[in-house]
């Protein structure tokens, strides 16, 4: 029981240490960050203030990628609960052979589409449109939506939907109105797993966006300049990344408790 | 038409369903009239719940015909059937409250309002439910679950109930007082009740007839009394009747069967029997014997004194004879 709690501690440690290491970072000024003696004074809010008074400001480039990370949460969600639902009620040879496509799709590496990608974005003009982006990320994240949501359904017991059906629910009611309300946690999760690839994607929002009011929050966070090319400016990265991790941490505490509670408890037996 | 062309209640004819080379089940037909309640009986990957899928058209047979009231109901879909199911597993929505439960298929098929109210009080008050309205079914007892589900298939009046081992769930007092209630409320309405279980003295206790499944083919369909009194063959009468019945060595052709409670000790001769084990129960005894044919079973009156060793004997005409190869009773 002791070393068990001793080794949560050092999991503990080894995640939280760098996110309080970027939190001390952005409150110290810069000749204090590089100072040898660890020092009381030399605290500051100078870093949050360079960057939330930047042209746009920072709280721009939040809003962007929360607008980018909803919508691409919202369009994943909307395609894969109908086709994870379909893939679920497929033979099991034929779920299995789509299953392993999904899987494959899904482990593909991103980045050797994201040329193609490009060019589908010129031919249609969907550059510098904060919304378009959201095309690409629903679409990379679907094989693994799909594939998450489709084993919460098949953790169903299918009595359910039976009783459903002799019911005289038809599919598109038995969907939503008992089928759905038991796969929340998943999907929730599942959400939550596709509005973090969004706030962390790189090389598309780059290449697709070049305004400078449209930028996500990592090419903006990447493109914070110090005040000469020989600086780093340290404290400005900490405070940006600190900012940034603020929204996903509160949708972490939102989603917790659906996530975590069995919903279907008391379904059977 | 007349009612001789179209018969009333539930018909099956030649029902078969494959799986793969598998016939699970083989040419069942039967009749269930209204209001009768019929127990599918056999032990368990026999068939019944397979027939009971059936009847509901969760599954499609390979042949044969489903008929509800002169209907030929066979292709039809399940959500047109109206009939009332009750899962092994009650299959409650866990999501909603008991009352949301019963009323979900009545809202979405647009009934007014006020007839769902009036319909689901009605039921909730008969099976004594009204306390756990606004309760979830995570909320609540194994019986009430069971109540719950029952109060679903009620609430929507259908033209036939179908139960899948609905008991199976429930503790062995529960069980005893739900049978009787289920009989009260399922039995003899206008409705014709199919019953599925593996239990012998359940389905002797709640149904009318009784048909028994063995390997997909239907074995005997008849009240408990024939069942037990004349079964058709060697498997019903080992699956009817408890504790099971004594079998004795083939014979020329013949097996010659006797119920443990048809056994008597002898002043003299018989067949050796010796005590290995005995099970008092109050009125009566339950007694292991080792005898030259292997280990029988007895009962007696619990009042009796048995020796250690004593001779048993049966009297002729309560003896059952099967036919030694096919199992079928000799007359």
């Amino acid at each position: 029981m002791r070393f068990r709690r001793l080794a949560v501690l050092m999991v503990l440690l080894w995640s939280l240490l760098p996110l309080l290491w970027q939190l001390y970072t952005s409150l110290r000024t810069g000749s204090a960050l590089i100072s040898p003696q660890p020092g009381l004074s030399g605290w500051t809010l100078d870093n949050y203030r360079q960057i939330l008074s930047g042209d746009p400001p920072f709280w721009r480039f939040l809003l962007n990628s929360t607008v980018v990370g909803l919508a691409s949460t919202a369009l994943t969600l909307l395609l894969a609960i109908p086709c994870a639902y379909g893939l679920q009620r497929q033979p099991a040879r034929t779920r299995a052979l789509l299953s392993g496509a999904l899987l494959a799709a899904a482990v593909f590496p991103y980045v050797l589409l994201f040329l193609a990608l490009l060019e589908l974005a010129r031919r249609f003009g969907l550059a510098n449109h904060l919304l378009a982006l959201s095309l690409p990320y629903a679409g990379l994240s679907l094989p693994l939506a799909v594939l998450l949501l489709g084993a919460a359904f098949r953790d169903l017991p299918p009595e359910l939907e039976e009783s459903a059906l002799l019911e005289g629910l038809n599919t598109w009611q038995r969907l939503r109105w008992v089928l759905l309300p038991l796969i929340a946690p998943a999907s929730a999760s599942t959400g939550l797993l596709v509005f973090l690839f969004s706030w962390n994607e790189y090389p598309i929002a780059l290449t697709w966006i070049s305004r400078q009011e449209l930028l996500t929050l990592p090419i903006a966070i990447a493109r914070i300049a110090g005040s000469s090319v020989y600086t780093v400016p340290y404290g400005a990265f900490a405070a940006a990344t600190v900012l940034g991790s603020l929204p996903l941490l509160a949708l972490v505490v939102i989603f917790q408790k659906p996530i975590v509670a069995g919903l279907t408890q008391g379904a059977v037996k | 038409m007349s009612d001789v062309e179209r018969p009333q209640g539930l018909v099956l004819e030649g029902l078969q369903r494959r799986v793969g080379n598998t016939l699970v089940l083989d040419h069942l037909s039967l009749r269930v009239a209204p209001g009768e309640c019929l127990a599918l009986l056999g032990p368990s990957g026999c068939g019944k719940t397979t027939t009971l899928r059936l009847i509901a058209g969760l599954d499609q047979p390979s042949a044969g015909h489903i008929r509800l009231d002169g209907d030929d109901i066979t292709r039809q879909p399940p959500s047109r059937r109206e009939v009332g199911m009750v899962f092994q597993s009650y299959a409650l929505y866990p999501h909603l409250t008991v009352e949301r439960n019963l009323s979900l298929g009545m809202e979405l098929r647009g009934l007014p309002r006020e007839r769902i109210a009036a319909q689901i009080s009605s039921v909730l008050e008969l099976l004594q439910l009204e306390p756990q309205r606004r309760r979830r079914p995570a909320e609540l007892s194994g019986g009430q679950r069971q109540r719950v589900a029952l109060a679903r298939a009620l609430v929507r009046q259908p033209r036939l109930f179908l139960l899948d081992e609905p008991m199976s769930n429930l503790d062995a007092q529960l069980r005893e007082d739900l049978r009787a209630e289920l009989r009260l409320l399922l039995c003899g309405g206008p409705q014709p009740v199919v019953y599925v279980t593996h239990d012998q003295q359940e389905a002797m206790g709640l149904a009318d007839r009784i048909a028994v499944l063995h390997q997909g083919r239907l074995q005997q369909i008849g009240s408990p009394r024939e069942l037990y009194d004349q079964p058709a063959n060697l498997f019903v009468a080992g699956f009817i009747g408890r504790p099971r019945i004594n079998v004795l060595p083939a014979e020329a052709g013949c097996i010659r069967a006797v119920r443990p409670e048809h056994l008597e000790p002898l002043a003299e001769g018989g067949l050796p029997a010796r005590v290995l084990l005995r099970e008092w129960q109050g009125a009566s005894q339950l007694l292991q014997l080792e005898t030259p044919h292997g280990r029988w079973r007895m009962v007696c009156d619990g009042r009796v004194e048995l020796a250690e060793s004593f001779g048993l004997g049966w009297p002729p005409a309560r003896e059952l004879r099967f036919e030694a190869g096919s199992g079928r009773r000799l007359l």
